[in-house]
């Protein structure tokens, strides 16, 4: 039997077998890991996100920081520095730097590392129930492995992916909420196969649990979340499981007691964590261009070390075999392995050009940028407390070059809160947005929650006063035509609705009045302003995309029949009865309404007659039957009845956005930056949030469907046509309206039209011409496939935006990751690389901080690389005078201290507090951040002006010394002395001349620089030194003898002017242009204005009935599975179910 | 309507005064330039570019020296020139090598900074850096080790002043010519044995090259012997540049306070230093000092040049704004 299984299994697919209730077959086959290698099965249910153990940490991070190549190549040196033959410069010369730089670093990654471990450690320990034979005990999640059975009580988080047993619940339902997953929050139903349910609740469960010996045979753990194959087989018969018995790890229990569930798939073979894509380290364009110039360099010296050898060669062999006392030096060695030697004599002697300590103030730097986001007072929350936070200390400079913004939306964009703000009845508007009034007095309703936002006294007036028929019937069909289920707590009713809108109306229609006690599969009971109403529920018209409408029919108390009926405006408005009264005033209602950015429904009743009941409920039954197109059946069926309706009035909620959304997208927009939203919610939800936030203008034309199909499959024009429209940037009306168009695609469409490379290539290049980009019903790995799309496709930084365990992926996938510290759990914010506590925080992220970042590191390494490469290029000039013989300019001491104390201060105080214009000012001009995506501050062409401007320094550094010193007899080591004099000052004049924004931090590192330099040269060639280490300290009484020495002096000044005069040219040309320039960025600025957005088109109406539900809820209520077939009493009776705590 | 004039003529003047400047200035670099590069000049007298110099390597048939350029210890020559008018002082006196690489690395390092400053345990066992001076052929220890002992200059000049066919001497003052610190702290003898300097030495060999032993190398004074003797302390100060100069002696004393007076002069040099088969010159240098070192017109020239550069640059800038600043203006009515 097992063997028929097991072949019949390996045909289909299905090899993953689970065995309930067997420690035993399982354990043997766990899995275990050593070092990088694997073996075993079933993985166990730990979550390891670190990177390190203690074994490995060391081999790890050295290996990680030698695949930089400036540390590799600063090794090489020290090693060759071992070598005396080849031995310019003392070991340590290099040697400290290169330590400080790998301690320094290696710390870091460490400390970053235990943070992970903490929160995995976190994650490991929750509590679950796992069944022994004791019955079931308490246990932390890790200790659950595959074909345990597992009890998970309500509001816990699903440890594992379960299947379900059984539960508590009718018919063996429960509900889970997937946030964790794809974003949404409504309720999803999952259920039991009907052979545990029936055998396993026949009795006391866990007896009936314990002898459970079940046989899952499925498919290989994957990350399908919306599949899920396998069979069971048990008592000899095989029973097909697919994803709806299935419980998801991370998924959230809820309006369900309890559950039982077999463990499937355990930790990383789970769905959830085989959707998350593996930790990357990032690293920013800044770095791996900073790689190459790195290995650029290193080409560079290796030439020039190399042609400097050949010089060397040449000169033993002409001018130095005839010089007696270079001869004798030389002895036996000839002339080309003498230039063999030097050349790495000549490596070391160069390598001080290789910025060693750039990689280590680099992330200095960084540091520093990232406590300046922490300490950001307006990033700052208030209300959970939280400030912004960089996880990551090396993406800061890509802050300012996102090109590329890719958002969640629930949670992220909008609050996930949805409030009824206004409502339209009889062509009455009651309500308002803009006007923070006092609440409304709500005592006299004993059924009041609170929480209503919604303060106009006229309609609480006209309802206590009854005398507005419409008034009271649009109630009543808030209070009936839904599909929530309500359940008692405190006396008072807590709604669980599958979608939040309709959530949000019926707590209206409570805290008004109408309030919606309890359901059973065929009677409503409300309380009208405290008079208990029973009605019966006739039929449950349901809700599907497609319709677009639900409609209840119901008998009331008094016999009639009634259909209430809500839906979207344009369904509703086409289905109303002629001279149906306040169509018009509804119309007005509706434009108001949507201009606000609110989610209109309409409400309508139609009165049915007993015949015309009769003879649809034959018509219904009859579709219900049938067999075939029984969905277009039904469609037909309900849409018989949905007609002459009267419209009865409009209800508008409010998706509450997060604080400051609109304003921060628009000013992303005129930053550059292309929004994208990412979404696992509706296209609708998608759209209508996309309008609320400015993501779109009410007159964008949205490409979608077949449209956008035909776009991007028809042949280059259409592309280019827009193409060629975009580089004439707004020169017309009419090419700006063209130009307003907002992508709109869902996931499978996405996954279609994003097939080959070259179609995804089209269609970013399509998306870059349009305001923004929509993607609905995309999983979480689907997500992070957008954002490699992007990152393929074009050159720029990508962000991505989200707050919940779905948005992982993407925050892992994109350059930069934010997290927001929403309520959906802190998954994304353990892995994001920035936590924002609100989106609109991210304007003043990326636009200040950013901004300042991008340019203070570019500032800072154009610096960097000219300060290191103009002292070390002196060698090369001083080479052609001393026979090639690697004889060092300077002392071995001030090539070490150079880069460490005399230059380093300043330029980390430009880089830490350089700005060029203030913060408000940055956030005022948001078109001055287009600077960063185009690079145009640190680009190679910037470099080679960078590297030339230094080799001229150099030059100028060697020969003007040179020069004075033709006709004076100062020795080696004064003009030593005079050189290193001139670079400390063409140094800092240079960061001088660099720096825009002085603070006494940067007064103080300059002075500092400058008295550190002529301290250390009198204490390094003190007397006390040499006499203790006369090797060492060979320039005793230099620097004395020239600090007194008034030509030195003359020298020194000249060289440092005529060195800095270029960048000096540059600056007062710049200044000079740039006055002229800003002038008329500041004319040009005035009408660019946020007013804009009021300048609406036309708006179409939009509506958005239940966008966030799924269809087939009410076939759940009207057969009755979800419900308990009682009708609990008002004051909450305690069910059996509720019983079992 | 005035602006516009006012600007042409305020150009123009500039563009005038510019040319004529520049000229002048032009011309005079030119001449500068030509004097420094010019190194040719007749061996009979003293060359006037670059300082006041005399060759006297040699090289020519018709120098004085020809015939001790060729190896020959002991040799000595006499060059004659004159001064037409007094030379002012106080005068240094400096001997000149070019084309001598004491920038050599292997060159710069081979010295034993123990041994020079006294220490005796060094004494018979230099460091190895001193290669190949560290031993001689007998194994004994070389002091002072290394090339640039070894190598030291050991030319000597004696300078006359022709009065009335008389040749009376002029003194070199040889004392404080070598840096304070190198004379008191970083070069010290070892400490004498029994009163006697040479006993110190006891044990070790002079560096092939030399003549006489360290402690032996002014016999003309006790105290300017061993590290501590001024010309060796002026030959162990590495020179930065092949062609380099260094100073022998200053011209201070008695009736020459004032100067070199005018007249004719012999300078007789004792020739022992070789310097022909690696295409060397020697030359000796007489500089006035004055408060800023010896007389470098590379200095003040290349000052003047960046000067004007500044200025020229200043003017441009100035026209460039102005140019925006009237377009502007424009704008704006």
């Amino acid at each position: 039997m097992a063997k028929r299984d097991t072949s019949c299994s390996e045909e289909t697919g299905m090899t993953w077998q689970v065995r309930a209730n067997c420690q035993h077959f399982h354990k043997p086959l766990g899995r275990k890991s050593f070092l990088c290698f694997r073996w075993g099965r079933y993985a166990d249910n730990l979550v390891r996100s670190y990177k390190y153990s203690p074994l490995t940490f060391l081999p790890l991070t050295l290996y990680e920081q030698f695949q930089r190549a400036a540390n590799f190549f600063f090794l090489l040196i020290v090693v060759m520095q071992c070598v005396p033959l080849i031995a310019t410069l003392p070991w340590y010369i290099t040697m400290l730097p290169l330590l400080t730089v790998l301690i320094m670093r290696g710390a870091k990654d460490l400390l970053t590392d235990l943070g992970r471990r903490r929160s995995d450690a976190k994650i490991n320990r929750r509590p679950c129930d796992i069944l022994t034979t004791q019955g079931f005990t308490a246990a932390q999640w890790k200790d659950v492995c595959v074909g345990d059975i597992l009890r998970i009580h309500k509001d816990q988080v699903i440890p594992a992916d379960l299947l379900l047993l059984c539960s508590t619940e009718p018919h063996s339902l429960c509900y889970v909420e997937t946030a964790d997953i794809d974003g949404e929050t409504n309720l999803k139903f999952r259920q039991a196969p009907a052979i545990t349910h029936d055998e396993l609740t026949s009795g006391p469960i866990e007896e009936l649990l314990l002898p459970f010996d079940g046989v899952v045979w499925c498919e290989e753990p994957n990350g399908r979340l919306y599949l899920f194959r396998g069979e069971l087989h048990w008592r000899g018969q095989s029973h097909l499981l697919d994803i709806e018995h299935m419980l998801l790890r991370g998924t959230v229990l809820r309006n369900t007691d309890t559950v039982y569930g077999l463990v499937i798939y355990t930790g990383s073979d789970s769905k959830i964590l085989r959707n998350c894509g593996s930790l990357k380290v990032k690293k920013t364009w800044m770095e791996r261009f900073l790689n190459k110039v790195v290995v650029t360099i290193v080409v560079c010296l290796l030439t020039v070390a190399l042609l400097l050898a050949v010089g060397c060669g040449l000169f033993e062999h002409w001018v130095g075999s005839k010089i007696e006392v270079l001869a004798a030096i030389r002895g036996s060695y000839s002339p080309a392995y003498r230039g063999f030697l030097n050349f790495w004599g000549y490596i070391i002697l160069l390598s001080p050009a290789m910025p060693i300590s750039l990689y280590i103030t680099f992330e200095l730097i960084h540091v520093v940028h990232c406590l300046q986001i922490g300490w950001d007072i307006k990033m700052y929350w208030e209300e959970n407390e939280k400030p912004a936070q960089a996880r990551t200390t090396s993406l800061n400079e890509e802050l300012g070059q996102v090109g590329h913004l890719l958002s969640d939306k629930t949670g992220t964009l909008t609050q996930n809160r949805l409030i009824f703000r206004q409502c339209c009845i009889a062509g009455h508007i009651y309500g308002d947005i803009t006007a923070k009034t006092k609440p409304l007095d709500l005592s006299w309703n004993r059924f009041s929650c609170g929480g209503l936002q919604f303060s106009d006294q006229r309609l609480v007036d006209r309802l206590l006063q009854r005398n507005c028929p419409e008034t009271l019937e649009f109630f009543t069909a808030l209070a009936l035509c839904h599909t929530v289920m309500s359940e008692w707590k405190d006396g008072l009713p807590r709604y669980q609705a599958a979608s939040p809108d309709e959530e949000a109306l019926v707590c209206a229609a409570r805290e008004l009045g109408w309030v919606f006690l309890s359901r059973t599969r065929d009677s409503l009971t409300v309380s009208e302003l405290g008079f208990t109403l029973h009605y019966h529920l006739l039929a449950v018209l349901d809700f599907s995309s497609k319709r677009r409408r639900m409609s209840v029919l119901v008998r009331t108390p008094d016999g009639g029949l009634k259909l209430y009926c809500k839906g979207a405006d344009v369904i509703i408005l086409e289905r109303l009865r002629k001279g149906s009264p306040h169509q018009e005033s509804t119309e007005q209602a509706l434009e108001a309404f949507a201009q606000s950015c609110l989610r209109t429904l309409c409400v309508a009743v139609r009165c049915v007659s007993e015949a015309q009941w009769m003879e649809w409920s034959h018509a219904l039954s009859q579709a219900a039957m049938a067999t075939t197109h029984r969905e277009t059946m039904l469609e037909e069926v309900y849409e018989q009845m949905e007609k002459e309706l009267t419209m009865l009035g409009v209800t508008a909620i409010e998706d509450r956005l997060q604080e400051g959304v609109p304003e921060t997208i628009s000013s992303l927009r005129q930053a550059g930056v292309k929004v994208w939203v990412l979404t696992g919610d509706k296209t609708e939800t998608a759209v209508n949030v996309g309008y609320a936030c400015k993501l779109m203008d009410p007159d964008t034309r949205l490409l979608q469907g077949e449209e956008l199909r035909q776009l991007l499959q028809s042949p280059t024009t259409e592309v280019s046509f827009h193409k060629d429209k975009e580089s004439l940037v707004w020169s017309t009306d009419k090419m700006s309206q063209k130009s307003k168009a907002a992508i709109v695609v869902d996931g499978f469409e996405l996954a279609e039209l994003t097939k080959t490379p070259e179609m995804g290539g089209r269609f970013v290049a399509l998306s870059n011409q349009c305001q923004s980009v929509l993607c609905c019903r995309v999983t979480p790995a689907q997500k992070a496939e957008v954002v490699e799309l992007v990152k393929k496709n074009s050159s720029s930084v990508t962000m991505a935006i989200g707050d919940g365990a779905n948005d992982v992926n993407m925050i892992k996938t994109a350059h930069i990751g934010v997290g927001l510290c929403g309520v959906e759990g802190g998954q994304a914010v353990q892995n994001a690389d920035f936590a924002l506590a609100q989106f609109s925080f991210l304007r003043r992220l990326l636009l200040v901080h950013g901004r300042w970042s991008y340019r203070r590191i570019c500032s800072f390494l154009r610096y960097f690389l000219y300060k290191t490469t103009c002292f070390a290029l002196v060698h090369i000039w001083y080479s052609l005078y001393n026979g090639f013989s690697a004889q060092p300019m300077y002392e071995s001491w001030f090539i070490a201290l150079y880069t460490v104390m005399y230059t380093s201060l300043p330029v980390q105080c430009l880089g830490i507090f350089e700005q060029d214009i203030s913060a408000e000012s940055s956030l005022n001009r948001p078109e001055l951040y287009r600077v960063g995506q185009k690079q145009e501050l640190f680009n190679p062409l910037i470099l080679c002006g960078t590297l030339l401007y230094s080799i001229y320094t150099s030059i100028i550094l060697f020969f003007i010394p040179v020069g004075v010193l033709q006709s004076l007899d100062l020795d080696y080591q004064t003009l030593a002395v005079t050189v290193e004099m001139s670079a400390v000052f063409s140094a800092t004049l240079e960061i001088i001349l660099q720096t825009r924004f002085w603070t006494k931090y940067n007064c103080a590192a300059v002075l500092f620089s400058l008295v550190v330099f002529f301290l250390s040269s009198v204490i390094l060639h003190s007397p006390r030194l040499f006499t203790s280490f006369p090797n060492d300290y060979i320039f005793f009484g230099a620097s004395l003898n020239a600090f007194a020495n008034p030509v030195v002096w003359l020298t020194a000044i000249l060289t440092t002017c005529t060195a800095v005069l270029p960048s000096f040219t540059v600056q007062a040309l710049s200044v000079v242009l740039a006055k002229n320039n800003k002038h008329k960025i500041h004319s040009s600025k005035e009408p660019v204005e946020l007013k804009s957005w009021f300048n609406r088109g036309v708006p179409h109406r939009r509506s958005s009935y239940a966008m966030s539900q799924g269809k087939g809820f009410g076939k759940l209520m009207t057969l009755g599975m979800g419900v308990r077939s009682t009708t609990p009493s008002l004051e909450g009776r305690v069910t059996p179910a509720t019983s079992l705590h | 309507m005035s602006k516009p004039l006012k600007k042409i003529s305020l150009t123009k003047l500039l563009h005038q005064n510019k040319n004529k400047w520049s000229f002048i200035k032009l011309r005079q670099f030119y001449q500068s330039l030509e004097k420094i590069l010019k190194e040719t000049c007749s061996y009979a007298e003293l060359c006037t570019n670059n300082g006041h110099w005399l060759d006297y390597t040699g090289t020519e048939m018709n120098s004085s020296c020809f015939s001790c350029s060729s190896v020959k210890p002991d040799c000595v020559c006499e060059l004659t020139f004159s001064f037409s008018q007094l030379f002012e002082g106080p005068v240094f006196f400096y001997y000149g090598l070019s084309n001598y690489y004491q920038n050599y690395r292997q060159y710069g390092v081979s010295k034993d900074a123990n041994q020079l400053s006294g220490d005796t345990t060094y004494f018979l066992s230099p460091q190895d850096t001193c290669s190949p001076y560290q031993y001689d052929s007998s194994g004994k220890p070389i002091v002072p080790c290394g090339s640039i002992a070894n190598s030291k200059f050991n030319d000597t000049f004696k300078l006359y002043l022709m009065v009335n066919g008389v040749k009376t001497l002029v003194p070199f003052d040889g004392k404080g010519i070598a840096w304070w610190t190198d004379y008191n702290v970083k070069y010290r003898n070892p400490a004498t044995v029994n009163g006697s300097l040479a006993k110190a030495f006891d044990g070790t060999v002079k560096p092939p090259n030399w003549p006489k032993p360290a402690y032996e190398l002014d016999p003309s004074d006790a105290a300017n012997n061993g590290f501590v003797n001024q010309d060796f302390l002026v030959w162990m100060r590495r020179a930065a540049l092949p062609n380099f100069r260094k100073l022998y002696g200053r011209i201070t004393g008695g009736d020459y306070s004032q100067g070199l007076p005018a007249g004719n002069y012999t300078l007789q040099i004792n020739y022992n230093y070789p310097v022909v088969n690696f295409k060397g010159t020697k030359k000796v240098i007489f500089s006035n000092v004055s408060w800023m070192g010896g007389k470098n017109e590379f200095l003040g020239l290349a000052y003047l040049v960046i000067g004007c550069l500044c200025v020229v640059m200043a003017i441009v800038m100035l026209i460039v704004y102005a140019k925006y600043k009237f377009s502007d203006d424009d704008d704006m009515q």
